[in-house]
């Protein structure tokens, strides 16, 4: 009884030691990603091949709107390249 | 005189025992609180009802031990045998679910409706997830010392992390003949985190900590990064972590490994988005259904009617609510040291419950304060638990099964 306890004690912190390093990794991780993109793939490379309106009133939201339901319609084939007003 | 005599052999009459009505109560019970009471329907209706039909007397549809399919020369009968010697449940339950084949397939299908967003924002926030696996290793603790093994203590343990999935992957592991106890209690409280999140949290918390506003900190405290490009950060991120924690805890990778890819093709967008819709539409709710009705049919009341039955109800909660207490602690602990204070609400949804964990700490932290809005920073600490959970069921069954 006394070992098993002594082995349960010996999970508890190894197991808990693991926990924290594995989430210490995921925040070391998600800083070092989002440094990385940060520098060298930011929204303004997107933003340059995003295509752009004719029609001054057109909104940022409406134009992602349109690319983001284009998208989805056509399964990823289709590109919207220029936005005009009937 | 002879045909009724036949008829009545015909029927069940003779078998029902008052074991069999206990347990036909218990499945009535649980899909009550499924079909009316909206508890986890998904699985408790599978369950309830694989229950019945494991207790339905000579139908002959309950699982049956290992023993029994095992050939004296240590091999195991094939499915084909084991679906005419015993029924397609048996069928069921040794392809899908003593092979560990259907959780992870249920955590590809969590992956691809997860959203790592709230946590890569708040990224500090992924530490109270492990704190909150805490309850998993106490109980494990507690039960070797109520009378299990440490296999059974670890599959006891694993209701703390509040992850079905995990729990019945552990569990089919280290101690396969408590499954069914065990996922009903993971999947009960579970059900029941609208009721334990608030009554622990208001035993450890005091009003002011209540009302800390997480968005007052952030303007006070605002983040050194801002994520410029949050598509991209979200591909990356389920393929770098993957790699790095497969290295540090292999066993972990069945599930987390399917968690991640169920995530990746979801955030990769249009190209892959009929995986995702298939991964989290369809085999999810297949997986769901099998699992559900093999988890309820291994409760026949030989297996469920035993004094452990109720040390795993009674352990499973003690887990649970270690485990959120753990939570709490931890952010107590870190609003210390700490300028920038952290609501302990947080704390308390490092289980893995998403989003339920978030929504009821959310909706505590309004009731004391009806601008304070939690939720995304509750997500961080939520998803990181489903890590922690995983990661903690890899080191148990490295450790205590391997």
């Amino acid at each position: 009884m006394e070992q098993g306890l002594s082995n349960a004690l010996n999970v508890l912190i190894v197991g808990m030691a693991t926990v924290f390093m594995i989430l210490w990794l995921v925040v070391i991780i998600g800083n070092l990603i989002i440094r990385v993109t940060n520098k060298y793939w930011t929204d303004e490379d997107l933003k340059k091949s995003a295509p752009k309106s004719n029609h001054p009133s057109a909104s940022k939201g409406a134009v992602a709107a349109i690319i983001a339901a284009v998208e989805i319609v056509t399964n990823g084939r289709g590109k919207v390249t220029k936005i005009t007003k009937q | 005189m002879d045909i009724f005599s036949k008829l009545f052999e015909m029927t069940a009459f003779g078998i029902v025992t008052y074991k069999t009505v206990i347990m036909w109560a218990i499945a009535f019970l649980l899909l009550f609180l499924g079909i009316k009471k909206k508890y986890e329907p998904l699985l408790l209706v599978p369950i309830g009802f694989g229950v019945l039909l494991a207790n339905f007397p000579g139908a002959d549809m309950g699982i049956v031990a290992a023993e029994n399919i095992e050939l004296p020369d240590g091999h195991y009968k094939n499915l084909f045998e084991i679906a005419h010697d015993y029924g397609i449940l048996n069928y069921l339950y040794y392809a899908l679910i003593k092979t560990g084949f259907l959780p992870p397939i249920i955590f590809m299908g969590v992956g691809a409706l997860t959203d790592f967003g709230p946590m890569l924002r708040n990224l500090k926030l992924a530490f109270f997830g492990a704190a909150a696996q805490i309850g998993i290793f106490s109980v494990l603790i507690v039960s070797m010392l109520l009378g299990f093994t440490i296999n059974e203590a670890a599959s006891l343990g694993i209701i703390g992390g509040a992850d079905g999935p995990t729990a019945i992957y552990t569990t089919i592991i280290l101690a396969p003949h408590l499954l069914g106890p065990i996922a009903i209690a993971a999947y009960s409280y579970m059900a029941l985190v609208p009721v334990i999140i608030p009554l622990v949290a208001n035993l450890l918390m005091t009003k002011k900590e209540f009302k800390i506003n997480m968005k007052q900190m952030d303007k006070l405290y605002p983040p050194k990064h801002q994520i410029k490009n949050i598509k991209t950060v979200k591909i990356v991120f389920p393929i770098v972590l993957g790699t790095v924690v497969a290295i540090f805890v292999p066993s972990s990778v069945p599930l987390l490994g399917m968690l991640l890819f169920g995530n990746l093709v979801k955030e990769i967008g249009s190209s892959t988005s009929r995986l995702a819709e298939a991964a989290n539409g369809p085999i999810m709710n297949t997986a769901t259904i099998f699992l559900g009705l093999s988890v309820g049919a291994t409760m026949t009341s030989e297996v469920f009617l035993s004094p452990k039955t109720l040390g795993i109800v009674v352990g499973g909660f003690i887990a649970f609510a270690i485990s959120i207490a753990g939570g709490i602690v931890a952010v107590k602990v870190y609003n210390l040291f700490a300028k920038k204070k952290i609501n302990p609400l947080v704390g308390a949804t490092g289980l893995s419950a998403v989003p339920m964990a978030s929504r009821v700490a959310n909706e505590v932290a309004l009731k004391h304060d009806s601008n304070n809005h939690i939720l995304q920073y509750c997500m961080a600490s939520n998803i990181s638990g489903v890590i922690g959970s995983a990661v903690a069921a890899g080191v148990l069954i490295s450790l205590i099964g391997g």
